[in-house]
């Protein structure tokens, strides 16, 4: 236990390093937020007026948490690339405690640069019940891990850092946009039924939808009951991602194939 | 003239070895138009354009149309900031090729490769919103190759002003957010100004807005596939001036920071 520790640790120190990414990423959050938030909030249809800045608002701090767990991926090559790999297995620490605590840091830091972001939308939108805000936090938590997760398994398996970007990057524009950070399920049915299949089993989706059951947006939800319903979705998917990128690492890790 | 079209060549060569970057900046541009604008157009409220569009599609697309143009003729100045950081330029400087006719063949490529990104995605909305007249198209070309090479005179200016990779990757990322959002391209221009006028956004963002070469590269294809907003000559100017400062500055600038010992 003591080990995955140092594992999560080592992870947290290095994510200090990308000072510039925390910088960028602030201003995507303020430009999306005070523009584009702001501005389509009176482009939308009546029925969505009332609440669309707010509902937009959780949106983008869920795109952010999925960005920033999707970016262990890149550290991943970099360590490849510079020969750190061979350091890291010289360790006294088992492979398993390796990926693990690299999926939880994977996932803590990402709520290290989220969690101002959430202040803010705390802010803007208010806290209509303090209990349901720290289940959804909670259980972001889950989905973080089981983004970090996915971005490792994704990164150990393709071993080409241009893949590997190009990939995430066409997964993230398809997952974010075929799921409810954006826009209610109810229009996304309405203006595409693909979509909307693919919105509903998004784990992005269980994501949004958590974080503005947390935040007291009860109207558009995409699943019920909630939020059970969200939290199962983000339980399968945190467990498929961590099971199955702890067994590829490992896998890779042995003999020199992550080469 | 010659010495320009080998380093135009030398640029787009270097462009086709992004082939896995240019293939995720084209899905991230057709699923912000087959995905985004779809759902979009049940969202937006059709009153506000006062019946003069069908759908939010037809305005967005002439708007994805700029933001992909806008990102690959970008893409110059991060080689170019490479190339400094490398000392590359070093190589550069040792061919048989003035100072001059190097900076004008970056620039040029630039904008060139931003044309020719931005090809496909043009195509597309032309299928969808309709062909424009010959005429209009030789304007829809020229004003976009003037929007290009400002793009790319503002990137490499960007670039050889710093030299730090992160900075510049920030700097980017500033420009980037700033131009897309204060801009035409996911909204209506006169949201923007009623917006001002409400006092809910700040004068100064209502100007940038109007001022953004990419508000006036999105209007004028709008303009001539949509009717709306009308076509003035306010939008061929705006991109003028901005192609001729970022030209004129990056030029010199490059110029300048090759020759630094």
């Amino acid at each position: 236990m003591r080990k995955l520790f140092f594992v999560i640790e080592r992870d947290l120190r290095m994510f200090v390093q990308y000072k510039f990414l925390i910088i960028m990423r602030a201003i995507w959050f303020v430009s999306q937020v005070a523009f584009f938030g702001l501005i389509a909030s009176r482009m939308v249809v009546p029925q969505l007026a009332d609440i669309y800045f707010e509902y937009y608002v959780a949106g983008v701090v869920v795109m952010m948490l999925y960005s920033a767990s999707v970016f262990i991926g890149y550290d991943i090559f970099e360590e490849a690339e510079h020969g750190v790999f061979e350091y890291l297995l010289s360790l006294p620490v088992s492979r398993k405690e390796l990926v693990l605590g690299r999926s939880i840091g994977g996932g803590i830091r990402s709520f290290i640069l989220v969690g101002p972001l959430i202040a803010i939308t705390l802010f803007i939108i208010g806290l209509a019940n303090p209990v349901n805000f720290l289940i959804a936090f909670f259980s972001l938590f889950l989905f973080a891990f089981g983004v970090s997760g996915m971005s490792i398994t994704i990164a150990v398996g393709l071993k080409s850092a241009d893949r590997f970007d190009i990939l995430m990057g066409v997964l993230n524009a398809f997952i974010i946009r075929l799921s409810t950070t954006m826009y209610p399920q109810v229009f996304v049915q309405e203006a595409n039924l693909a979509y909307a299949k693919v919105s509903e089993f998004n784990p992005v989706t269980f994501a949004s939808d958590l974080f503005r059951w947390g935040v007291g947006i009860e109207r558009y939800f995409t699943m019920t009951p909630m939020p059970l319903a969200a939290i199962i979705g983000l339980v399968i998917f945190f467990a498929i991602f961590t099971f199955v990128g702890i067994t590829i690492y490992e896998r890779r890790l042995e003999g020199g194939g992550w080469r | 003239m010659k010495a320009v079209l080998h380093i135009i060549e030398y640029d787009f060569r270097n462009f086709f070895r992004y082939k896995w970057w240019l293939a995720g900046l084209i899905s991230m541009n057709l699923a912000d138009l087959l995905i985004m604008a779809v759902v979009y157009n049940k969202i937006v409220n059709p009153d506000l354009f006062l019946g003069q569009l069908k759908s939010y599609f037809n305005f967005f697309a002439p708007g994805v149309t700029v933001l992909g143009l806008f990102a690959s003729a970008f893409m110059i100045g991060r080689e170019v900031n490479m190339e400094v950081r490398r000392e590359i330029h070093h190589y550069m400087l040792s061919l048989p090729i003035t100072r001059l006719e190097l900076a004008v063949g970056r620039l040029l490529a630039g904008g060139l490769r931003g044309m020719m990104y931005m090809t496909p995605l043009l195509l597309i909305t032309f299928l969808f919103l309709g062909f424009p007249s010959p005429s209009q198209l030789l304007i829809i070309l020229g004003a976009l190759m003037l929007l290009a090479t400002g793009i790319s005179g503002l990137s490499i200016a960007a670039a050889v002003s710093i030299t730090s990779f992160e900075k510049f990757v920030t700097a980017r990322g500033l420009i980037y957010y700033v131009l897309f959002f204060c801009s035409s391209i996911f909204y209506p221009s006169s949201l923007i100004r009623t917006l001002g006028q409400d006092g809910l956004i700040p004068q100064p963002i209502v100007v940038l807005a109007e001022l953004n070469p990419l508000s006036s590269g999105a209007d004028l294809i709008r303009s001539f596939l949509i009717g709306t907003p009308i076509f003035t000559l306010e939008m061929i100017r705006n991109l003028a001036i901005f192609s001729m400062i970022f030209s004129t500055t990056s030029t010199l600038a490059y110029v300048k920071i090759i020759e630094r010992k």
